[in-house]
């Protein structure tokens, strides 16, 4: 067994960070599906009651489906990227509240936390994305998808934006108590209204348009839908613009948590 | 060896602020075990939880290169809506040790019945520590970390820890704190008094024993 410290080489410490966040995935599977009666399926469930919500507004209100795309696969890739999205910044914001008695352990950092439920819900994304796509290619054989790689960089793109917003919140939640009951209202939830979800940029009344597209989740939807759907490409869409907000933001949210570590660590021990 | 550089640590105590170290260097050598003396309060446990790296220091930094215990039956590390199986379990993980041993190791010494499958916030104080003791007790450190209070639950639990920890004793070192002259001259080699942020090394526990009756009696 090995409880060093910084002098140890690159090669153990990335061992030790491997098995740190291995262990935190596995703990983290258990607290996230483990509890509740319906467990993994409840991954499933979600995001189809978001989508059976929106499918029943739109024939309530006798809409046809935008841009000639079938309305079910539409909602669909309205739904996930900001539910992976969504689910990132809220996981990554509780991350070091929720586990901070395993902040003791010298191996755990603050690092290690964020990074464990964030690679669980990518992972967890995946797998229920990849579980609708086999039922809409079972359902219609003549679907396919326009460009395979470009849906998952942009599912990349979103899920990074939402790291990068909840890295900053787990730094500031310790410190800051209203943090956690802030986000999901003050900022969640005008950027589900404005992520395009069961509408496109294209959608939106002019004078407002402008003022959306100041959301990077509305350009990742856009995107999203332009890689998969064979005659949609969205014209509002700049892919540089969730990228660079991205980048930004996760670079922001690491700095911080460095620079902050050790008044974030006595705010949750102390 | 465990070399603290520097290091400096301070809390908020009402409106001011209480220096528990104050730009403290020391080496503790490999293989020598060493007492800490000093006044209550004078931040002997946040010592010894800052060389355990269970605590940041404000300043400076800590190098180790032996394998150290976290602070013996310290549960703050126990996470409360996991199981007592599960903490054992990600205990082992994370040190890299073999996770089914030390499992049934911690189920054996705990002696928590059904209640090692249940949420350690369904504990009572002395059955956490009960598991926090027996997670210790599985693991094999080089340097081990002892905080005063080392009596736990009833004579039997107590008389079996003290079993256990002689044999994990053997070959390894301590680093303790404790109140009590007596165990400090029998468990260590040398001591050191902490007293108002400042740390002084004392090459025999005699040495350091009459330093530190100097600093009762003022």
């Amino acid at each position: 067994m090995s409880a060093k410290g910084p002098s140890s080489t690159l090669i153990e410490a990335l061992t030790m960070q491997g098995r740190v966040i291995q262990a935190l995935i596995m703990r983290e599977m258990k607290t996230r599906f483990g509890r509740q009666r319906l467990g993994y399926a409840w991954a499933l469930i979600e995001p189809l009651i978001y989508v059976a919500i929106f499918m029943a507004l739109y024939s309530f209100r006798g809409r046809e489906a935008p841009s000639g795309i079938p309305i079910l696969p539409f909602l669909v890739t309205g739904v996930m990227p900001f539910m992976l999205f969504r689910n990132m910044v809220t996981r990554t914001l509780g991350a070091l509240l929720s586990n901070r008695a395993l902040l003791y352990f010298p191996q755990v950092t603050p690092f290690d936390l964020v990074v464990a439920r964030a690679l669980l819900e990518i992972g967890t994304a995946a797998f229920v994305f990849a579980i609708f796509m086999v039922a809409a290619q079972l359902s219609d054989q003549s679907l396919r998808v326009e460009r395979p790689l470009d849906v998952v960089v942009w599912f990349a793109v979103g899920s990074l934006v939402g790291f990068g917003l909840g890295t900053i919140f787990s730094t500031l939640g310790p410190l800051f108590a209203s943090i956690e009951r802030l986000v999901p209202t003050v900022l969640l939830r005008p950027l589900f209204f404005t992520s395009g979800l069961f509408f496109t940029a294209e959608m939106i009344p002019a004078g407002v348009r402008d003022f959306a597209l100041l959301n990077p989740m509305l350009h990742v939807t856009e995107l999203v839908r332009s890689a998969l759907f064979v005659g949609f490409e969205s014209e509002y869409a700049d892919p540089a613009y969730p990228i660079q907000t991205a980048l930004v933001l996760t670079f922001i949210g690491l700095t911080m948590q460095r620079a902050m570590r050790k008044r974030v660590l006595t705010a949750l021990q102390g | 060896m465990i070399e603290l550089t520097n290091v400096s640590k301070a809390y908020r105590a009402g409106s001011g602020r209480r220096v528990v170290l104050d730009d403290v260097s020391v080496v503790f050598p490999t293989g020598v075990s060493v007492g800490i003396l000093g006044l209550n309060g004078a931040g002997k446990s946040t010592l010894l939880r800052i060389i355990g790296g269970v605590e940041p220091p404000d300043r400076g930094s800590v190098r180790r290169d032996v394998r150290i215990s976290w602070p013996i039956g310290f549960s703050g590390g126990l996470h409360t809506t996991m199981t007592g199986r599960e903490n054992v379990q990600f205990i082992a993980r994370i040190y890299g040790a073999p996770i089914r041993r030390v499992e049934r190791f911690a189920e054996d010494f705990a002696e928590l019945g059904v209640y090692f499958d249940m949420p350690v916030r369904t504990y009572s104080s002395g059955m956490r520590a009960r598991l926090a003791f027996a997670v210790s007790m599985a693991a094999e450190f080089d340097c081990y970390l002892v905080d005063e209070v080392m009596a736990v639950g009833d004579a039997r639990f107590n008389a079996k820890y003290r079993r256990a920890f002689k044999e994990r004793r053997e070959g390894a070192s301590v680093i303790m704190v404790s109140h009590n002259p007596q165990t400090i001259m029998q468990e260590c080699d040398i001591a050191v008094v902490l007293s108002r942020g400042k740390l002084t090394m004392y090459p025999s526990v005699d040495e350091a024993m009459s330093a530190y009756r100097e600093l009762m009696s003022t």
